[in-house]
């Protein structure tokens, strides 16, 4: 409280006398005492008190305000001449420059200036404040829980909802995201929506980079690999079309309607070729059609989905998803709606050859499918609820699945740089990352990214450490992994590689077991070959259990315990006839006794 | 002797801002010890901020007195030596349901 009276005062009024008079007593308050009040008070006995010796925080949240930066250019000129000398003509500034070099100060302020800056450069260069200490050293292994941030939330800026159904990163590193929005409800009748897909920059989450504005909604989307301002993109009508960034919002080339796709084409996945402009689309109606930018008014080349190979378009599975490694140019994969992956060769003459194994896959449509990007022959398909790693040796089976998870996943894919970690994204909002050489029987991290269902997830390539997830509002997030779920262990390839095998071989062996065993209760009722077969069973059971460590432990084990316990018999029988002997048969006992010791040692 | 040092404590005006503050500071509260401190400063220095804000010259004293209402008596008073023709007391009683308040307020003529 800061009051402040200021008055003034005669000098002569200063110590006059005062004239004080008592005055008589006031009665301020006279409150009696009022019993009936006090029985409305009860005495608390005990009285409870908490009492905690720490600091009083509390908490605060604030989210700031999204700041809209935009880039603008500034044109400098030149300046700080003084005001009658234009900057632009030489002499005038070169006579300045002489006449204030000839002033009487300049000398002098050179040289103070000159020690100043001289002083501060020493500074400088006295210690290399860049140096990177312990740079030969390798890192200790630290173990810490593995995590992941959000690192960026890309929105669409749209108020219309579309889910955001692929992404694709610009391959010469991560700096652009391109994202497909699409909505795929069935029959969700949006005449007014908004069709139009973006390019956003990662560093810029407000604004995206670029629009791209397709005839119909973008279902898929891919940059090309070798030229990274070509786009292909799969639409909701079936065409498929390319985009240039450098020209612009609208597609370059779009595919004639009649001879494009009937369905949504779901995936288009560039070729690997010397002038990096084939590509191949894929869609439920049944078709695969093969490509090239500089002609898209008809495939190259078609392949119908008919696994009986007799070409029927009626009888052909809807394909959801392709996989194509550009080190195997021709041979690619297509995971199915009805849920079947087929293998497929390009190389063939007509489409009995192309197609080629099988796989059962999933009880639903098949989502995602890659090779495993060490081990070309393991790949991994996503669909229905489950996860599943198979091999090519193995038609009939997959080699590892993950427990049914409780919402459906959505999409998956390996990691780049670590050999055992894999991602995938669940209708409930989370993108999960396995580590099958840690835990088999849950994710090792789960990401609630956000609380709608996501869609697609991406990972950017070269380093593995930022994910991209889009959901089904459109938004995408950009996660960002700690180290330890992207730089990879030393042996870690070679374990993963053990494990593959492993199951391989166990599937395998599962498998002839099978088949032996329904061998056998075929033919036995016929009576003929049954031995063949029960000893083809007998040793492939023998080689079992040979190759059983756990029995042949045990049985060592056992083999030791015998010996010892007969050891001990043989001493104490040998004790008891020293007792029992005179001290003639000691000398031969002694005797007996060393003997027993050299064997038994 | 100047008259302007000597105007005598207007004592209706003073009332009238002594009600206020106490209405403002408790009107509908009940009686709650961990807030009963913050209510005796704040009326006392409402009301000698408000008084002296008039620029009068005088001194002034006030003083709050809060007591609850649970049975027990109270009985205060005061006596004074000072100029009876320039200084002056004044005393508030007010009450609610659950206490009782007492403020007295003194001014001195400088």
């Amino acid at each position: 409280m800061d009051i402040q009276h200021v008055y003034t005062k005669k000098r002569s009024e200063f110590g006059r006398q005062v004239i004080f008079t008592d005055r008589a007593v006031e009665s301020i308050a006279d409150i009696p005492p009022n019993p009936d009040l006090s029985r409305e008070y009860i005495s608390r006995n005990p009285v409870e008190l908490a009492i905690q010796n720490v600091r009083e925080f509390s908490e605060h949240w604030v989210n700031t305000v999204r700041f809209e930066t935009e880039n603008r250019g500034i044109n400098h000129v030149e300046g700080g001449w003084p005001k009658d000398i234009n900057p632009l003509e030489p002499d005038q500034t070169s006579r300045f420059r002489k006449k204030t070099e000839k002033e009487d100060g300049f000398t002098r302020s050179m040289l103070s200036l000159g020690n100043l800056v001289e002083h501060t450069i020493k500074q400088n260069n006295i210690v290399d404040i860049y140096e990177n200490y312990f740079q030969n050293l390798e890192p200790d292994v630290v173990e810490e829980a593995p995590y992941a941030k959000t690192v960026n939330i890309y929105r669409d800026p749209h108020k219309t909802r579309r889910a955001a159904n692929h992404i694709s990163w610009y391959a010469d590193g991560a700096r652009k995201l391109a994202v497909s929005y699409c909505n795929l409800e069935f029959q969700s009748g949006t005449n007014d929506s908004f069709i139009d897909s973006y390019i956003w920059d990662t560093e810029n989450p407000t604004k995206p980079d670029l629009h791209l504005k397709p005839i119909s909604p973008l279902v898929c989307i891919e940059f090309n690999p070798k030229d990274t301002h070509q786009l292909v993109g799969g639409c909701y009508n079936g065409q498929v079309c390319i985009f240039d960034t450098r020209k612009g919002s609208t597609a370059v080339e779009q595919s004639l309607i009649e001879n494009s796709h009937r369905d949504p084409a779901y995936k288009t996945v560039w070729l690997q070729s010397k002038s990096g402009t084939e590509f191949f689309s894929a869609s439920t109606d049944g078709k695969i059609l093969w490509w090239d930018t500089k002609k898209l008014s008809e495939p190259v080349e078609t392949l119908i989905l008919d696994i009986e190979k007799k070409g029927r378009l009626e009888n052909a599975l809807g394909a959801m998803s392709l996989e194509y490694e550009s080190t195997i140019p021709t041979k690619f994969m297509v995971g199915t709606e009805q849920g079947r992956i087929i293998s497929c060769n390009r190389k063939g003459k007509n489409d009995a050859e192309k197609i080629g194994n099988v796989f059962p896959g999933h009880w639903g449509p098949v989502y995602a499918l890659q090779r495993h990007p060490n081990f070309l022959k393991n790949f991994l398909s996503v669909g229905d609820w489950t996860v599943r790693i198979w091999s090519e040796e193995m038609r009939d089976d997959c080699i590892m699945w993950t427990k049914p998870s409780v919402h459906a996943l959505t999409d998956g894919q390996w990691s780049p740089t670590r050999s055992s970690i894999f991602f995938t994204t669940k209708m409930d909002g989370t993108l999960d990352v396995w580590d099958i050489l840690f835990k088999q029987n849950e994710p090792t991290l789960s990401i609630q990214v956000v609380d709608e269902p996501l869609h697609c997830l991406r990972v950017e390539e070269p380093h593995g450490r930022l994910v991209a997830c889009g959901s089904q509002n459109g938004t995408v997030t950009l996660v960002e992994l700690s180290d330890n779920l992207c730089v990879q262990g030393k042996s870690e390839k070679a374990l993963v590689n053990g494990m593959f095998d492993r199951e391989t071989r166990r599937a395998k062996i599962l498998e002839a077991r099978g088949r032996a065993r329904r061998d056998a209760r075929g033919k036995s009722a016929h009576g003929e070959k049954t031995e063949k077969a029960t000893t083809d069973g007998a040793t492939l059971e023998s080689e079992l259990k040979e190759a059983d460590p756990i029995e042949k432990a045990e049985k060592d084990f056992w083999k030791i315990v015998d010996e010892e316990k007969r050891k001990r018999d043989r001493k104490a029988a040998l004790a008891g006839e020293k007792a029992a002997a005179e001290a003639g048969e000691t000398t031969q006992a002694e005797e007996a006794a060393p003997a027993t010791a050299e064997t038994t040692e | 002797m100047n008259d302007i040092y000597q105007q005598p404590f207007v004592v209706h005006d003073a009332s009238n801002i002594i009600n206020e503050t106490i209405e403002s500071t408790l009107e509908h509260q009940l009686y709650q010890k961990t807030k009963v401190n913050l209510w005796t400063s704040n009326i006392v220095e409402t009301i000698i901020s408000a008084l002296t804000k008039a620029n009068k010259s005088f001194k002034y004293i006030a003083s709050c007195v809060i007591m609850e209402k649970n049975g027990a008596g109270l009985h205060t008073a005061t006596s004074c030596f000072w100029d009876n023709t320039n200084d002056k007391s004044f005393t508030i009683r007010w009450e609610n349901t659950t206490m009782y308040v007492i403020v007295t307020v003194y001014g001195l003529s400088i």
